[in-house]
């Protein structure tokens, strides 16, 4: 099946169907949220959470015997979220720094949960079979209810971000603010935190424990590149994950072999490359021209300093000197010369040139401006 | 005991301390996660070393799987430079990259070849000893075993070589940089040692359960102790611990050795969380109560000091007019009574001269800012603690 193939099938085919969507949904409520994250330096929260959950799955299963997706989820979001509170103990109470803490967490409970997962697999119960698509993901498995579950989850994340939008946003970029405002920040935080967790344990089933992070990092890094203002982050972001995890889905199925979770991972990771290149205001590309530009101005400034102080010592300022003695000095190239003369400071007669009233006013201003800068 | 679970339980021992040795550092410098990092991204250079030479524990694989680790790192870093995105966020983007572009090599090469995410990320200690190194017909022992005392040897070779120089350039970088150590080659070599020690380890506990040996002895020992020496020891303790006793429990379970370990580590770690002497979780939040108590002592007997009237100094008063609860306030005048700060005479409490001397000291230091001097008089002036 190619790319073509996949568009066309896309909207009959009930297997394609579901799988976009839901991984379209999973990568704008992840991108959505993993904005917060990203903002308030918790990007590698999503990678130990994700680790965290996987006990909880194992234990929902030992608990139930069941292998219905929905209360293996709610064991992951149990798991998570006490993996998240540890991690916060662990940070305020003792003097081990966040990435002790993180990496704790995030291989102690995943080997718990190993430990857990070879246990089941021993067990005498055909039923146990398919629990480890949760260490990959295999979005092949969802199934509608699966996307339903998502589109609410999406749905009240998105009703919440509204509701408390004012509050989250203040509480991200300046917190003792919001306290001093009288806003419960620890209960905003416990707000904001337990919703990436819940997207995170959403995400398990299609992407998997390792490459979680990334659908939540990913789009929320890609996005802000291209903007300052949050609610557009937020909105770029949604966008990012919606479009990786579509085109994810449609490459990996129209190729054998591909299984959808890394190549969703590696198309986001094609959106934050793009983003670091080429995004106007920060892109590194646009920053090396910007860089380059500076550098032949400054060229610039200094060649007509420099014609300056030779014109300075005579008492014509048009007399004109020979293009020769220009060549002893660093700044000069034939380049800077032209354009000295379309911007009218410089003419040039065969060999020699002068410098014009024009050029002599601005090159004493340009030095009066130096000047009061060194002040 | 038979021998292939003595020797199961030797590698697992030797991965423990080889891994706890960089572990300590790794810790100590805050870059845990980046030990997190190493062991995911390793995953497409052990594919192509392993599409190479079709031998999982073959040299050229260990070095290509390191270098896939050391670029990692120079990747996080060049990211980080850039300053588009902050640090952690740098590390969060890398590994998963390199990890999918492994996990996709598997997939479309490797589905016929003896080649497993799961065996990667998992690893299968019971199946070690079974891989035997065999030197001119003579069986000399595991394969694992011997990589892994390899890389141990190398690791403890380097410690002692360059103990001073780590020691130094972790804990005060600036100081390293102006003697002329080169923090940046340290930098390198550690996460160098790190990275192959992660390769070496990963077949046999498995690349995610490695980060679990790194930090967790690390960060347990920290909490008991702070000097650089004795959280090396500890933490190869921890990790020898954990490795022995988890495989008894794995075999007692019959599940995973290398997830059993971790289980064994994060039991470890929960008990010194929980009851380490000065810095446990129950010894800080006795410690945080006895100072909330001392320091509403010490409101309570400058309150007494500024009020003669003895309405002001009547035992109720302290729930009406501090707003304070009747069991606090009652702890509050127990201590204040143990400590001879104050009497009461008919439901009326007034200074001792110990109490007024060491309220007039508390104000003294108040004023001059000297706040932190209070805790040392505490010593001085109280027979009993809050």
């Amino acid at each position: 099946m190619n790319i073509q193939e996949y568009f066309s099938l896309v909207f009959s085919d009930y297997t394609l169907r579901t799988i976009t969507l839901g991984t379209a949904i999973l990568g704008a409520v992840t991108g959505m949220l993993g904005s917060f994250a990203v903002l308030r330096k918790q990007s590698l929260l999503g990678d130990a959470i994700s680790h965290a959950a996987l006990p909880g799955i194992a234990i929902a299963f030992l608990m139930t015997g069941a292998k219905d997706s929905n209360t293996l989820l709610l064991g992951a979001l149990v798991s998570g979220l006490i993996g998240t509170f540890w991690i916060r103990g662990i940070i305020t109470k003792t003097h081990l720094k966040s990435d002790t803490a993180l990496g704790l967490i995030l291989s102690l409970f995943f080997g718990f949960g190993m430990l857990l997962l070879t246990h089941i697999q021993k067990q005498p119960n055909a039923n146990q079979a398919g629990l480890d698509k949760y260490l990959f993901g295999q979005a092949a498995t969802l199934v509608e209810s699966d996307v339903w579950m998502m589109a609410i989850v999406t749905g009240i994340c998105l009703i919440v971000l509204l509701l408390f939008w004012k509050e989250f946003k203040i509480l991200l970029f300046d917190k003792d603010y919001a306290k001093t405002l009288g806003f419960n920040t620890k209960t905003i935080d416990i707000l904001i935190t337990s919703f990436i967790v819940l997207a995170i344990v959403l995400g398990l089933q299609t992407v998997g424990v390792v490459l979680m992070s990334a659908m939540l990092l990913a789009p929320a890094a890609a996005a802000r590149q291209w903007t300052n203002s949050l609610a557009t982050m937020v909105f770029l972001a949604a966008i990012f994950g919606a479009l990786s995890g579509v085109f994810g889905t449609a490459i990996s199925a129209s190729q054998n072999n591909l299984s959808t979770g890394p190549v969703i991972v590696l198309i986001a990771a094609v959106f934050v490359f793009v983003s670091f290149v080429f995004s106007p205001s920060r892109g590194l590309l646009f920053k090396q021209i910007r860089f380059i530009k500076n550098r032949r101005d400054l060229e610039l400034h200094k060649t007509l300093a420099f014609m300056y102080h030779i014109a300075e010592t005579h008492d014509d300022i048009s007399h004109p000197h020979e293009i020769k003695i220009l060549n002893n000095f660093q700044g000069f190239t034939r380049g800077t010369l032209k354009k000295l003369v379309e911007k009218n400071y410089v003419t040039l007669q065969g060999t020699t040139w002068s410098l014009t009233h024009e050029g002599f006013k601005s090159a004493s201003n340009l030095y009066n401006q130096l000047n009061k800068n060194d002040e | 005991m038979s021998n292939a679970q003595i020797e199961i339980q030797l590698i697992a021992s030797l991965v423990a301390i080889a891994c706890a040795i960089p572990g300590t550092f790794l810790v100590l410098r805050k870059m845990a996660m980046i030990s997190d990092a190493i062991s995911h991204s390793i995953l497409p250079g052990i594919v192509v070393g392993f599409f190479i030479t079709q031998d999982l524990n073959s040299p050229l694989l260990i070095l290509l799987a390191a270098l896939t680790g050391v670029i990692t790192v120079v990747l996080v870093e060049y990211i980080q430079k850039t300053g588009l995105v902050k640090e952690d966020t740098a590390i969060g983007l890398v590994f998963p990259v390199l990890f999918s572009i492994g996990v996709l090599m598997i997939a479309k090469k490797a589905n016929d070849v003896h080649l497993d995410i799961d065996a990667v990320l998992v690893g299968e200690l019971a199946l070690a000893p079974f891989d035997r190194l065999i030197i001119s017909g003579v069986d000399v022992g595991p394969k694992s075993l011997w990589i892994i005392g390899g890389i141990l040897l190398v690791t403890i070779g380097l410690l002692i070589a360059f103990f001073k120089e780590l020691k130094l350039s972790t804990f005060d970088k600036g100081l390293a940089a102006s003697l002329g150590f080169s923090p940046a080659i340290i930098h390198y070599g550690l996460m160098s040692v790190s990275s192959v020690t992660t390769v070496g380890a990963f077949d046999a506990v498995g690349a995610i359960l490695v980060v679990a040996l790194m930090i967790a002895p690390a960060a347990t020992a920290y909490l008991l102790t702070t000097d650089l020496k004795k959280m090396l020891l500890l933490s190869i303790v921890f990790g020898v611990f954990s490795a022995i006793s988890g495989y008894w429990f794995a075999h007692w379970l019959d599940a995973s050795i290398a997830g059993s370990i971790t289980t064994m580590l994060g039991v470890l770690f929960l008990m010194v969380y929980l009851f380490a002497p000065s810095k446990g979780i129950i010894a800080v939040m006795y410690r945080e109560k006895q100072q909330r108590t001392e320091v509403s002592l010490l409101t309570f007997l400058l309150h007494l000091k500024n009020h003669d009237e003895e309405a002001e100094r009547h035992v109720n008063h302290l729930n009406e007019h501090i707003n304070w609860q009747k069991v606090r306030s009652k702890t509050v005048l127990d201590l204040a009574l143990k400590n001879n700060m104050i009497v009461i005479n008919n439901a009326i409490v007034s200074l001792t001269s110990k109490g007024n001397e060491f309220t007039t000291q508390a104000i003294d230091y108040i004023i001059t800012n000297e706040d932190a001097q209070i805790e040392d008089m505490k010593d001085d002036f109280f027979l009993f603690r809050g």
